[in-house]
């Protein structure tokens, strides 16, 4: 690690792991304030691991040294790295409150302030804690065609490679090099054990400085977003990306520009010569990380959402060995019954009692609802799989039914004026019709009118699932779109099919 | 307490004993209805309900139908079948063609993939395309549905032939390749005795760092400093981690020494490229000519 300069000048330089932030900073007390007392006390006890010494200095008693005046201290500096992972194995043991930590950590073992690098494993760690706490948008690495390795790009050999090649140091180098002239930022990658992705986090710094001390200058009055994430699940070619805004923290105009210039680096930074990448838009956005990987993840399940799940395990594809025809259905019945109760008679526990003996009768009629729902929805869209979609958004795009009444022509004409006058507030959405769009529409002689359906809720298929089964919705005309097969959470309908771009195969 | 615990072991005791005897009475069945002669045999003898009768032949029909699907799935690998698509706006009235593909490894099979295409184009009612499917995006689909499988676009100047025999071949080429490459990674991590992934997975649990920090260049290794003091005695340096990417296309190698080494495996299983650094960053040219071969010796070349 270079000295640091004590003069501040402009360079090119990233801002390194070891650089710290006060521990009165904003972001500081933000980040800590979040994470519970376990997370807490397991991040102390990696900050304390040898290799992470260099990024995460802790206030011993051997950095007193001469000016020695404190005594009112609460906190008494440690000996050494060991008496400190000490204390923190015996107060991960004990039981208490987090704020003991909190306060243990801020201001005792690291007052000197925070590393850039305690920031960010902070930070990852209560992503992980909390895999619903920030808003994602899936976007592909899509190469582009250039006309030369057209062809070879389509062939399929022995050493071909579809996917973008991911090798680490030359990524971050890469980024670096893409962004350091516009902006200074800390990157932390990490590659993630418990799930099959990679995480980078960048915190941006917005000076043309890279000290210690330009850190620390809290820019009072705007409070933006600084950190960026990006995920990157393992073996494909998708990139998920959100702005890390605490609760309650507006993403201003200027955070979402500098998370627009680090996505921009991205395919940059992918990029080698004769393979340039782009992002392309995947019309998925949600909270849910477990509901990212499931639709734009490694696995096999990208392609076969809704009721085609059952091709994803082998509740329809057994094993070809296995012969036997007789106990799978039964075994699989008792089981389904066996669950539907207990959930029945958890969920009606008390005073809920004549509710289920109704229930328990059930309706020829409801069960006919029911199996209608498990042949559209098949395993998926279970109200507890943690897969949920917070918001599903469509535009109709077919024409309006024909009137048998011809007077009405007069009054469509006005009415399809009207929508280009009322402009809705805010950004545009993605789901405004596009100038092509609007021409093709205006060939046409039937009246479209620009409709939208907004499904929002925790799990929304979930959510349709059940009505299925309450028979508000009929499961059998349904379109497939609602039973989230289309695997988008914004797009536009067209004779019952959402739009998809011809040649292209879903989930890739 | 011992005698609520022994109650306990009993229980779970019989509930196996139970499980594999109903797995017992499953196979038992399953052989019976299996028989040769049964259909004409249960036409023949009197019943006492005419109904019996006909739930036997029923279950005798469902057996026959699977031995006769298992025996064309285990012996292709490649079988067709038809789906009706329940979306009432499916294209094509939900006619759904499925593609499935066993993968066989070792003697075993270990997973099914399915493909199913439509017929999106009323006009010309032989072209396939692909409406779902459950391949992992690290095989490479697209590439193989664009060179078999090509649409009526107007830009293609020569429309190619359709040929899904030739798409399911090579897409189950694909697939198994990349589960023999998979094995070949267990082996390897067999062969440095190193946990596999199944272990790793059990104890992550009790780990405490969520993930392997990339870009802070130093040592992963826990206690490598105490690990450097041994070699020096004996020497050799040994494997610490042996990691690949989700298609097995790329593995690395990691020393305890601080050596890393990368290897490029073509799909057929073969180490053709190599890259090995020591830790002060120089390239060892002996250990990467080592390298070169079938991945299955790769560590056996590595530690010779």
């Amino acid at each position: 690690m270079a000295p640091k300069p004590n003069t501040a000048v402009p360079d090119y330089r990233n801002v390194p792991h070891s650089h710290r932030l006060p521990t009165s900073h904003r972001e500081v007390q933000r980040t800590f304030t979040k994470l519970s007392r376990q997370s807490l006390v397991s991040l102390a006890n990696q900050w304390l691991a040898k290799k992470n010494r260099d990024f995460c200095r802790p206030y011993l008693l051997g950095d007193r040294g001469a000016d020695a005046e404190e005594d009112d201290e609460q906190y008494t500096p440690a000996q050494s790295y060991e008496e400190l992972q000490e204390i923190y194995k015996e107060l991960a043991a004990r039981k208490g409150g987090k704020r003991e930590i909190q306060d243990r950590i801020l201001e005792g073992d690291w007052r000197t302030g925070i590393s850039m690098y305690q920031l960010a494993t902070a930070e990852i760690q209560y992503l992980l804690d909390h895999p619903n706490s920030l808003r994602w948008t899936a976007k592909r690495l899509a190469k582009i065609p250039s006309g030369k390795n057209m062809a070879l790009d389509m062939e399929v050999t022995n050493d071909s490679e579809h996917l973008p090649r991911f090798q680490a140091q030359t990524f971050m180098a890469n980024l670096a090099r893409e962004l350091t002239p516009l902006m200074k930022a800390h990157y932390l990658l990490i590659k993630i054990k418990t799930m099959p992705m990679t995480i980078l986090r960048v915190y941006i710094h917005d000076s043309p400085y890279s000290t210690e001390a330009s850190l620390a200058i809290d820019n009072g009055s705007s409070d933006n977003a600084r950190a960026v994430f990006f995920i990157w699940p393992n073996g494909s070619n998708f990139v998920y990306s959100s702005i890390a805004n605490h609760f309650g923290q507006v993403i201003s105009d200027d955070g979402r520009h500098l998370r627009d210039i680090v996505q921009q680096a991205i395919p940059k930074a992918f990029s080698r010569p004769s393979a340039r990448y782009q992002l392309a838009s995947t019309n998925f956005t949600t909270k849910s990380l477990d509901a990212l990987l499931a639709y734009r993840g490694p696995g096999k399940s990208n392609a076969a959402s809704g009721g085609w799940s059952i091709f994803q395990d082998h509740n329809f594809s057994q094993n070809a060995l296995d012969f036997i025809t007789s106990q799978n259905d039964h075994g699989k019945e008792k089981n389904g019954q066996r669950k539907d109760g207990a959930v029945g008679a958890t969920a009606k526990a008390g005073p809920g009692r004549p509710k289920r003996t109704l229930e328990d009768k059930e309706t020829s009629d409801a069960k006919r609802r029911r199996e209608v729902a498990a042949g559209r929805f098949g395993s998926s869209a279970q109200p507890n799989d943690g897969q949920g979609l917070e918001r599903v958004e469509v535009r109709i795009d077919d024409a309006f039914p024909a009137m048998p009444n011809s007077a009405d022509d007069a009054d469509t004409s006005n009415i399809s004026e009207q929508p280009a006058n009322r402009n809705r507030r805010g950004r545009p959405s993605l789901l405004d019709r596009s100038l092509d769009e609007i021409e093709e529409l205006e060939g046409a002689d039937a009246w479209v009118p620009d409709v939208r359906v907004v499904f929002q809720g925790s799990h929304v298929f979930a959510g349709v699932r059940q009505l299925v089964e309450q028979g508000i919705v009929d499961g059998e005309k349904m379109p497939g779109w609602m039973t989230g097969e289309a695997g988008v959470t914004i797009g536009a309908v067209k004779e019952g099919r959402i739009r998809t771009k011809s040649g292209q195969i879903p989930g890739i | 307490m011992a005698t609520a615990e022994a109650l306990d072991g009993d229980i779970s005791d019989l509930r196996d004993r139970i499980a594999t005897l109903q797995a017992h009475r499953a196979s038992l069945t399953s052989i019976l209805l299996s028989q040769p002669h049964l259909p004409t045999r249960l036409e023949q003898r009197p019943v006492l309900h005419e109904r019996n009768r006909r739930n036997a032949a029923k279950l005798v029909q469902r057996q026959s139908n699977r031995n006769l699907e298992n025996v064309y799935r285990a012996c292709a690998g490649v079988t067709a079948y038809k789906v009706k698509d329940p979306d009432p706006c499916a294209v094509d009235n939900g006619n759904v063609l499925g593609v499935r593909i066993d993968v066989s490894v070792g003697g075993r099979f270990v997973d099914t993939y399915h493909v199913l295409f439509n017929r999106p184009n009323a006009a010309h009612k032989t072209m396939l395309k692909i409406h779902k499917h459950t391949i992992p995006p690290c095989i490479p689909l697209q590439p193989l549905a664009n060179k078999w499988l090509p649409l009526t676009r107007k830009s293609a100047e020569e429309p190619r032939e359709q040929d899904l025999v030739r798409f399911g071949r090579h897409l189950r080429k694909e697939l198994a390749s990349w589960h023999l490459r998979l094995e070949a990674l267990e082996t390897l991590q067999k062969d440095a005795k190193l946990p596999g992934r199944i272990a790793l997975q059990e104890g992550l649990q009790g780990e405490l760092e969520p993930g392997m920090v990339l870009n802070a260049f130093v040592s992963d290794d826990e206690d490598s400093e105490a690990e450097e003091g041994a070699n020096e005695q004996d020497g050799t340096p040994r494997i610490s981690s042996i990691d690949g990417d989700a298609a097995v296309r790329e593995i690395t190698i990691t020393w305890s020494n601080g050596t890393v080494g990368i290897f490029k495996v073509t799909k057929d299983g073969e180490v053709d490229k190599a890259a090995v650094r020591t830790k002060e960053g120089t390239r060892d040219a002996s250990l990467s000519s080592q390298a070169l071969g079938r991945v299955e010796g790769l560590v056996r070349r590595l530690e010779a």
